[in-house]
């Protein structure tokens, strides 16, 4: 059992009288607990490729599934159901609300799926917990470090339990020192809950933690 | 719940500022061509309210309160004998020329009847006293004339139509619609003064009815004895005056054209304001939708900023345009700002807000999901 399994994606764009042709037979399986790098240059279908995964763009042909639900032909609000259940986001900018904190960052995503009150409030308290983000959780993004920026991203896309997390450059605006770390969680929670991690990525260090590598060029994925 | 939309909408002071201060200023502008316009209005129609007459009787076809044209006074009698009239009386009205010791003349609009105490006209005296009214060449003028008159007072000395009036009383609040200042003389005397025109004439007859009296059936009965005169209630006969002024001249249309350049400066600024903001937060909108939320979710938030702006903006604009009264009163006009102007306002105010969000739920219903991934 997969909990992400696309089998020759393909997605096309109209730009004005051409059409474009971003994926071309791209497939990728990820099992539970598996880590995997998605490298590739710009220009390659990296983001389209991970917009379908996470059920912001719909193919063109091919299957998609994620966690067992199918997304061939779904409708806008069956692929947001998909999303809001099983999978997490996490964005090389942080994506954070600004005029939020760190806590109301990720409650109001608890919000989203319908966990509200006290219990949001509890839940988004554990999950800045797990990201070790306790003692920054009443901080604004603009007085959070990039590292805490991006623990609190991840505490976010950890929300509701998703089964696939997926990362786009999530270590590209951090040091050194501070990329390992996340890294390190990364690994540490795909590992120890077994849930799919793909990360889209140019650094090398995410080799170190990932279980597999795998290449994306010119809209196919070559293993 | 976090509320997102409210705190994303304060946490940019500045440009919340620029967004309310908008709608404000809309909101204070429309509140005060639209008041001005109701105390015109109320200006025009005063006396009617004032009089407490139940029906009037008027010239037939007369379009308005100070338009009409003279009917025979006899057509009196023939009004009191009608079963249910407790009271009824002629009331001449008529434009008249005031020498000025300048040697200049303006206009005044005079109001003669035989006794007004019996009506209660004029309402309120600042100076002196119409008592005895009629035993002289005596005249009350409005206080509001010394705009047009210059300075005047109670023992001082004008012609009226080239006679010599001694001025016993100075009224407060007696306004007309084009504020020509109104004066009040006795019913005979202003018979003398134009004696081609008012000759044998009223220009009205204002009745007053029996307790329990049958309104519409004594209406029907003053109106088959006297066949070449109209007949209205008080309330119809203030409405049709006030319609003339709004519908058959330009001033309605100047009021209307006023209030919707208030409403497009209002809708603009909000627009414009949303919409920039949305485009400078379409990357969040795109992550509420990557982490969970969709459309519906984005739209209420823009609905609930455009409201929450609407809201603040009209009580930062209700105020000031409460305040402009005082300023307003010392240029003798009168600003009122009724509770249905307000609420029209207040409701037409966070419907516009909310029209003029509808342009940034354009822009997030064609959001591109792969948004949030760009750097």
């Amino acid at each position: 059992m997969f909990t992400v399994h696309a089998e020759d994606v393909t997605k096309t764009f109209r730009e004005g009288r051409e059409t474009v042709e971003v994926l071309r037979g791209a497939s990728l399986r990820l099992a539970p607990g598996e880590v995997v790098a998605l490298e590739g240059p710009s220009g390659s279908g990296k983001t389209t490729f991970l917009s379908i995964l996470g059920c912001l763009l719909t193919a063109t042909s091919g299957h998609v599934s994620i966690a067992g639900e199918t997304l061939d032909g779904a409708r806008p609000a069956q692929a947001q159901a998909v999303r809001r259940r099983h999978i997490g986001f996490v964005f090389q900018q942080f994506n954070l609300f600004p005029a939020l904190t760190a806590a109301e960052n990720v409650e109001y995503a608890l919000n989203l799926k319908g966990v509200t009150g006290r219990t949001a409030e509890e839940q988004a308290r554990a999950l800045l917990d797990r990201v070790g983000m306790t003692d920054r959780a009443k901080f604004l993004p603009r007085d959070l470090s990039g590292g805490q920026k991006q623990r609190v991203a991840i505490a976010r896309a950890l929300v509701a339990e998703p089964s696939v997390i997926l990362a786009d450059e999530p270590t590209a605006n951090l040091d050194s020192s501070v990329a390992t770390q996340v890294l390190e969680l990364f690994g540490e929670l795909a590992r120890r809950e077994q849930r799919s991690l793909l990360i889209v990525t140019h650094d090398p260090r995410v080799r170190r933690v990932a279980d597999r590598v795998v290449g994306i060029a010119d809209g196919r994925i070559a293993a | 719940m976090v509320d997102l939309g409210l705190k994303t909408l304060l946490f940019d002071k500045v440009r919340f500022l620029i967004t309310v201060s908008g709608v404000a200023f809309a909101v204070t502008l429309v509140l005060v061509q639209g008041g001005l316009f109701v105390g015109l209005l109320d200006n025009s129609t005063i006396t009617i309210e004032k009089l407490g007459a139940d029906l009037w009787i008027t010239s037939k076809n007369s379009p308005n309160l100070d338009f009409v044209h003279q009917f025979p006074e006899s057509n009196l009698y023939r009004a009191r004998s009608v079963k249910g009239v407790a009271r009824a009386d002629n009331l001449i009205l008529s434009f008249m020329q005031v020498a000025l010791p300048t040697g200049a003349e303006e206009t005044t609009i005079v109001y003669a009847m035989e006794d007004f105490s019996r009506w209660g006209v004029p309402w309120e005296i600042a100076k002196g006293s119409l008592a005895g009214l009629e035993s002289g060449a005596f005249v009350a003028f409005d206080e509001s004339a010394s705009k047009r008159f210059g300075p005047f007072d109670v023992g001082d000395y004008r012609e009226v139509n080239g006679q010599r009036f001694r001025i016993v009383g100075k009224t407060r609040g007696a306004k007309s619609f084009t504020t020509t200042p109104l004066a009040f003389m006795d019913y005979h005397r202003a018979q003398e003064l134009q004696p081609d025109l008012l000759g044998g004439k009223t220009s009205y007859i204002v009745v007053k009815l029996e307790p329990g009296a049958d309104v519409a059936a004594v209406k029907a009965e003053l109106a088959r004895r006297l066949p070449y005169n109209d007949v209205y209630t008080a309330k119809a006969w203030a409405e049709r005056s006030r319609q003339y002024w709004v519908v058959n001249t330009g001033i309605g249309f100047n009021a209307f054209l006023t209030v919707f350049l208030g409403c497009l400066v209002g809708v603009v600024v909000v627009a414009q304001t949303l919409y920039t903001s949305t485009m400078e937060h379409l990357r969040e909108f795109g992550t509420v939708k990557a982490i969970g939320g969709s459309n519906l979710d984005i739209y209420k938030m823009l609905g609930q900023q455009a409201s929450v702006a609407a809201v603040i903006g009209f009580a930062l604009g209700y105020v000031p345009a409460q305040l402009l009264k005082p300023v307003v009163a010392r240029a003798d006009l009168k600003l009122i700002i009724v509770p249905e102007l307000t609420a029209t306002v207040f409701a037409g105010t966070v419907v516009l807000c909310l029209l003029s969000a509808l342009v940034s739920f354009r822009k997030v219903k064609n959001i591109d999901p792969a948004l949030v991934f760009r750097t």
